[in-house]
């Protein structure tokens, strides 16, 4: 006997869960498995839909004028500018944390390597710190987190040619923590305002990060800090400091781990369970029965194989980083059901030469149709009810046109609506 | 062990007994446990960090990536290398094991980075040593205390008694020791005869564990009621410590020697056509994750095989998600739950089940606080230094409890539902329990 | 001539650098010009095995007798830069068993301490070998860092009063009545570029000596004043591991062949390696087929390479050399031993010597032999004592430390800080300020990286290879941006780099991490690279870095909802979903 839904999707990452919100929005009964956790919490928790074209025009203004000049095999193409603009719908409604939904146009958003990216959507925390925005920044490091250095951002901003000025500085967080404390320790305690020792007297760790932040403003009206301002309560922190210093205070979008992915993947999973949804995580699905159809797929528990049937199934396993494709030194490969992936025989001919050149490593994945089932070498579907999500999918270099979360965003939104629909 | 085989006889081991213990080479073999695969997958993601209940707490603990991937390619130069001895504050709650998307077995690297520093580092003659030691072996001190269950269960929390145990062996005063039942499962096992229900094809062999044997016999019979309701003969063969809180205190010898027992009878009930179910997730995921990964038993790969949680094992093969969407709880159980998953649970990847299984059962709701940890971790709230922290972690799991609807806890792991009961005064049920009140008049 | 003669010696590898120390220790005033970092060369690109002699005990006894030699020496001054690992010769079933003994006897024959050991021994004492091993010779092979030991017998020098030039090509040697007496070079440095201590600019450095010790370069130089130097330049491949499968050094035991030794090294194992004569030593082919050889030849030594994960490949080139008479055709016919070409002699050009051939582990005595030469020359005779002062660094100094208690560090970063730095560890580590891991796989802290910029400016590359940060399994994913920002306004003698200096190093870093990398994509290391790529392309846009390119219009991008004039914040976020009909 096997465990069953109408719709099986397979990963938990940003497509997968897209695509379960929006199967569950259906109406249709979902299960979601996941192997560990996903990608997410590596990534900055921005929502870039596109920022650059293929060709390397841009930053883009517009995301979605640009769609329909991409080439055919785009994921985008594939699906056309209004899906794409109803799953990000989708996205602002579940998401009630994030911001950049009154406008077409593409933010910029300050990274911890000190540029500035185009970005479609992006935290509450993160907002007071636009680029667009002309107001004069100060940007605040701490000594032992080498990840941001306050003023080598600050520098690298200026040389980027920012509309404002902006300047860096470095303290020491109050409390006199380990130099290999986590990110999670400063944010739990600024989230609690946990007790910290400073100058031998017991102090509120918030509290006594305020007395260090105040004398370091001068004219700036928002400062910037390291993503670490709390995990389930960030807008409680964040509005706390913001009261106490009388400015604005943002998070610069972080280096894994990334608390706001973290905090993005918690209210997406949150989303997902209100919809009704049921998921499971830790174990991988290894094999599955069926031959133009998927019957069943097999979850691995230590040699244990737990079968989980549905009608229809989406695969959201990720690409290269979250293992949904893999490799050894002759093959590139869909690792569950071994979909064609399209690669040289040559590894060689993988990759460019030069470290940002043009990788074909990062267009690997499969090339599904326009209900985004995968297609095999002859350019059939491999199975009438398998659909792919996110990463997985080839025919886009989401690094370099920054749209690796509206791709996940729309294809789940898409394969997801599909399936339930397919399903009923 | 020749009379292990006694399904009447119990056999615990008491430390240092007659047995010289002195550090044993853990693995005789280095083919068999080798690391290599977990440092050469990690890429450095930080994933495993942020899942960290310790290091969230206390930065002095430097998190799972470093103790484990990161600590052991660095000591390969070397075979002088110390653990860093901030190994010893590991919960080995194993969520970064659980998280972790390169699938690093961190789980296997911080046991055998513990039992290096155990082994190598502590020393033997050291309080916290024996303290570790008689906390790891849970079983023999219950052995004792359930003959005399109701002297164990005033003397272990009288006042003067608790003063003492704080002062001498680091035990702090504000645990209270569990209670010990009046007839302990297997008892009352042999007072009802065994099995009820014989079967041939359906027949499932029972790892009750230490706390549903000597504390919680209530959950242990409701397995056996649920199970015979689906028509399966239950075994209940004889069984030594899971070995989870020796695996947690760096004692592999002492696990190893347990596990041995385990292996040998649990497989011979699988040769007769069972398939072993758990009821405590500690348990179900030393059988099937931890034996594989640090032991090199006789069939110890076909007892993970065959190895599932209780709850889990209905899902698969029953049809009890479906009676339980048609039946109805009334009586002491129609209840509001608020349900906490076990790190241990969450491991096997089960941390939804029980919301999953309650969802349409009339009668009750079943709520989840969330993904932190309780932050008792077996034995590791059950020491003096570790007990602040432990409260810490546990913090955000009593908030949720409190903000729930419901009034009563509910989890699968016994030593989550004593820091549950400690931390909210809620009284703590399985699930088990509430299938049985679903299910069975 | 002045009173003190001043030699310049050329190229900035093991034997220039050991040259430079030996005289400068014989108190001749000394100037080492080298056209890139130290170890650009050769020296950085080899294996890093400490030989015990035990691989010429049969071809070539006089180059094995002084490698056991020089093996003990190193052993002494260099023992920060040594790991005594232990080599075996093993031997699988195929391999031929008269060479086997060949082998033995030739070990005894160089007092080269050489056991035999059965295969069962064998895999106790490796575990990993292949199981069908038949026996083994062991020998004291050793691995030896390369980097360290350079700038160690650097830093030695400057200590003696050498000057030491980097990234300063010779353009030019400077020849007056037939005679060299001096070199044009081309610093490649100063404000504007890079910053290397010295400004930028040419400079003619006259000198009463020069020695030419540029390894393969060394007929291009010879090319300068029009001496022929027949350097037959050879590339082999080596191929890191990310984890050590073995700790020992394994040599496979027969005549020769490629892909015959695994080197443990550091953190990691090096494979090695081919054989190939190429015509530039700047510009060769690095070819799929050599690492795969690597690995599918060492597997049946040592199985779980075929499954192990590569972090990247790197090729060296050999700097052989035999007299126009010999004419081996195959390069591994050439002899390993080192030639002294005086050209005063040889061509009738005075003032210059050329030193070609040779080999790591004697790069000592090659350097004995050359300071010699160059003291006969100005008749003075001084006694050679780079055999017996330790290098800095090497001086009495113990790894086992309370690392927590003494440098607030972890143990495992406290020790292998300390296994590089040797001596200098307290030096370096002890801090009062935060000294927060900057490298996570090699365990570097911010206090070594900074001791290294201080040593070698703003060059990250050279930061690396004195700490071996960015050098671990993710290959500076997480920390070359880390190296960036420590960079920025370090303060090196009163000067601080900006943020343009910051930004051109921490591109030429990813840029080098990025060559090797490539030779190691596919499975987890190419997992690696797109999480590499994708934190730096998407998460840093360091790909489109504005600061590189052309202005852009901040205004024409969204600058919040408030600044649009619609209601303000997350509420408009929020209801997102009046647009259409769910």
């Amino acid at each position: 006997m096997a465990i069953e839904s109408d719709v099986l999707v397979i990963g938990g990452g940003l497509a997968g869960l897209s695509s379960a919100i929006s199967a569950a929005r259906e109406g249709a009964d979902v299960r979601l498995v996941t192997y560990k956790q996903s990608t997410l919490r590596q990534a900055s928790g921005l929502i870039d839909v596109l920022g650059y074209t293929p060709d390397g025009e841009g930053p883009l203004t517009d995301p979605y004028s640009a769609i329909p000049e991409l080439p055919d095999e785009h994921p985008y193409r594939l699906l056309g500018e209004d899906t794409v603009r109803e799953a990000m719908s989708m996205f602002d409604e579940v998401v009630d944390t994030y911001r950049g939904g009154h406008t077409d146009t593409n933010a910029l958003l300050p990274t911890y390597g000190g540029t500035v990216k185009p970005t479609a959507r992006y935290p509450d925390g993160a907002a007071a710190g636009l680029a667009s925005d002309d107001r004069d920044l100060l940007l605040v490091g701490f000594e032992a987190m080498p990840d941001f250095d306050a003023p080598h951002v600050a520098a690298h901003l200026e040389a980027a040619g920012v509309p404002f000025d902006v300047r860096g500085e470095t303290i020491q967080f109050p409390g006199d923590l380990q130099d290999d404390a986590k990110v999670t320790r400063y944010a739990k305690l600024l989230e609690k305002n946990g007790p910290v020792e400073v100058r031998g007297r017991e102090r509120g760790a918030r509290d006594a990060l305020v007395e260090r932040l105040n004398p370091l403003i001068e004219d700036e009206k928002r400062v910037g800090l390291p993503a670490v301002l709390g995990d389930a309560d960030a807008a409680g922190v964040r509005a706390a400091l913001e009261a106490e210093l009388g400015v604005e205070v943002f998070e610069v979008p972080a280096t894994p781990p990334s608390l706001p992915g973290v905090r993005l993947e918690d209210r997406l999973f949150e989303a997902f369970d209100e919809a009704g949804g049921n998921f499971e995580s830790g174990n991988p699905v290894v094999s599955f029965d069926g031959q133009n159809r998927v019957e069943t797929v097999y979850v691995d528990k230590q040699s244990a194989r737990i079968p989980y049937s549905a009608d229809q199934f989406v695969l959201a396993t990720g690409g290269l980083v979250g293992k949904g494709v893999e490799s050894d030194r002759e093959h590139v490969y869909e690792p569950i059901f071994d979909c064609h992936v399209e690669h040289s025989e040559d590894r060689y001919d993988w990759f460019d030469e030069a470290v940002f050149g043009d990788h074909p490593f990062a267009g690997f994945g499969v090339d599904p149709d326009t209900e985004l089932r995968p297609l095999d070498s002859g350019g059939s579907p491999e199975f009438e009810n398998l659909r792919a999500a996110g990463s997985v999918l080839g025919g886009h270099d989401f690094a370099a046109e920054k749209s690796g979360s509206g791709v996940s965003i729309a294809t789940g939104y898409h394969a997801g609506r599909l399936a339930a629909q397919e399903a009923q | 062990m020749s009379d292990a085989r006694d399904p009447t006889q119990f056999d615990p081991v008491v430390p240092n007994t007659g047995e010289e213990y002195e550090p044993l080479e853990v693995f005789p073999d280095d083919e068999d446990f080798d690391l290599r695969p977990g440092a050469d997958s990690c890429y450095k993601c930080s994933t495993c960090d942020t899942n960290c209940p310790v290091a969230e707490v206390d930065d002095d603990f430097p998190g799972p990536k470093f103790q484990g991937p990161e600590q052991w390619r660095l000591k390969q130069t070397d075979d002088d290398y110390e653990i860093d001895p901030s190994i010893s504050e590991c919960s080995n709650c194993l969520r970064c094991d659980t998280s972790c998307p390169s699938g690093v077995n961190l789980a296997q690297m911080h046991n055998t980075a513990r039992g290096e520093y155990v082994d190598n580092q502590m020393s033997k003659l050291s309080v916290k040593y024996i303290r570790n030691r008689i906390l790891a072996n849970y079983r023999t001190s219950a052995y004792f205390a359930s003959m005399f269950p109701r002297t164990a269960n005033f003397f272990m929390n009288f006042g003067p008694v608790r003063w003492a145990m704080e002062k001498v062996l680091h035990v702090p005063s504000e645990r209270e020791f569990p209670e010990f039942a009046t007839q302990t499962f297997r008892q009352w096992w042999s007072e009802r005869g065994g099995a009820k229900v014989h079967s041939d094809d359906k027949k499932i062999a029972y790892f009750h564990g230490c706390y549903s044997n000597y504390n919680t016999p209530e959950v242990a019979k409701a397995l056996v009621r649920i199970y015979e309701h689906f028509g399966y003969e239950v075994m209940v063969p004889p069984q030594k410590c899971s070995g989870t809180p020796m695996f947690a205190n760096g004692m592999l010898d002492d696990a190893r020697r347990h596990a041995e027992t385990n292996v040998e009878e649990l497989t011979a009930a699988i040769e007769e056509g069972a398939d072993v179910v758990a009821s405590c997730t500690s348990c179900s995921m030393a059988l099937r994750n931890e034996y594989p990964e640090l032991f090199d038993i006789d069939g110890i790969d076909d007892l993970a095989a065959h190895t599932y949680d209780a709850v889990e094992y209905l899902r698969i093969h029953t049809d009890v998600r479906q009676e339980l969407e048609a039946a109805e709880v009334s009586g002491e159980l129609e209840e509001e739950f608020a349900y906490h998953a076990p790190c241990h649970a969450r491991n096997q990847g089960l941390e939804r089940q029980a919301i999953e299984l309650f969802r349409d059962l009339d009668g009750v709701a079943v709520e989840d606080v969330g993904e932190s940890c309780s932050g008792i971790s077996g034995t590791y709230g059950w020491k003096s230094e570790k007990y602040e922290k432990s409260m810490e972690i546990g913090s955000e799991m009593f908030e949720h409890m409190e903000e729930s609807e419901g009034t009563t806890g509910m989890t699968e792991c016994p030593t989550c539902a004593s820091q549950m009961e400690h931390g909210t005064g809620y009284e703590v049920r399985h699930p088990l329990e509430l299938i049985e009140a679903a299910l069975i008049d | 001539m002045a009173s003190t003669p001043h030699v310049v010696v050329i190229g900035g590898g093991s034997t220039g650098i050991g040259i430079a120390r030996d005289l400068a220790m014989r108190d001749l005033d000394v100037t080492l010009v080298e056209q890139g970092n130290l170890t650009h060369g050769t020296t950085g690109r080899m294996h890093g095995l400490l030989h015990s002699g035990g691989r010429y005990a049969v071809s070539d006894q006089a180059s094995a007798k002084e490698c056991i030699q020089e093996n003990r020496v190193l052993r002494d001054i260099a023992s920060h830069c040594v790991e005594m690992t232990g080599g075996m010769f093993v031997k699988r079933p195929e391999d031929s068993e008269e060479y086997f003994q060949k082998k033995l006897d030739g070990c005894r024959e160089c007092d080269i301490p050489a056991e035999v050991i059965s295969g069962e021994e064998a895999r106790k004492r490796e575990p990993h070998l292949a199981k069908d091993i038949d026996k083994a010779i062991a020998v004291p092979d050793g691995a030896i860092d390369p980097f360290r030991l350079v700038v160690a017998n650097a830093a030695s020098a400057e200590q003696h009063g050498a000057r030491i030039e980097t990234h300063s090509p010779v353009t030019d040697l400077l020849i007056e009545d037939g005679e060299v007496v001096g070199v044009e070079v081309e610093h490649k440095s100063g404000p504007g570029i890079r910053v290397h201590g010295t400004e930028g600019g040419t400079e003619e450095i006259r000198a009463d000596y020069v020695v030419n010790a540029s390894g393969a370069w060394a007929g291009q130089i010879g090319d300068m004043a029009d001496v022929d130097i027949e350097v037959r330049p050879s590339k082999g491949v080596m191929t890191i591991m990310n984890i050590r499968q073995v700790d020992t050094v394994i040599n496979r035991c027969r005549p020769k062949g490629d892909a015959d030794i695994v080197v443990p090294h550091e953190t990691t194992a090096i494979l090695g390696t081919t054989d190939e004569e190429v015509e530039d030593p700047e510009d060769y082919p690095e070819e799929q087929w050599e690492v795969d050889l690597m690995i599918d030849t060492l597997k049946e030594l040592v199985p779980m390479l075929d499954e192990a994960r590569t972090i990247r490949s790197f090729w060296g080139v050999r700097p052989l050399y035999e007299p126009p008479d010999v004419g081996s055709e195959d390069p591994t016919d050439i002899t390993r031993d080192f030639f002294l070409l005086d050209h005063e002699e040889r061509d009738d050009l005075p003032g210059m010597t050329s030193i070609v051939g040779g080999k790591f582990t004697t790069y000592r005595l090659m350097a004995e032999k050359i300071s010699d030469h160059v003291c006969e020359q100005f008749g003075i005779e001084r006694e050679c004592r780079t055999a017996d002062e330790p290098l800095p660094g090497s001086e009495d100094f113990s790894v086992l430390r309370d690392y927590m208690e003494e440098f607030g560090l972890r143990s495992p970063v406290g020790r292998r800080s300390v296994e590089r730095l040797g001596s200098r560890a307290d030096e370096v580590l002890t801090t009062d300020d935060p000294n927060p891991v900057i490298c996570e796989c090699e365990g570097v802290t911010r206090a070594e990286v900074q001791d290294a910029i201080e040593q070698s400016g703003s060059d990250l590359n050279a930061v690396r290879i004195r700490t071996r940060a960015s050098m671990g399994n993710c290959q500076g994913g997480m920390c070359v941006h880390r190296l960036a920002s420590e960079l920025h306004e370090a303060n090196v003698d009163g000067e601080t780099f900006d943020e343009t200096v910051a930004r051109e190093a921490w591109d030429e870093l990813l840029q080098e991490r990025w060559k090797g990398q490539r030779h190691a994509l596919w499975g987890q290391q190419l997992s690696q690279a797109m999480l590499n790529y994708a934190l730096h392309a998407t998460t840093q846009n360091r790909d489109n870095d504005p600061a590189d390119g052309e202005p852009i219009d901040f205004a024409a991008f969204d600058a919040g909802a408030d600044a649009s004039g619609e209601p303000g914040g997350a509420d408009v976020a929020a209801d997102g979903g009046e647009r259409d009909g769910y």
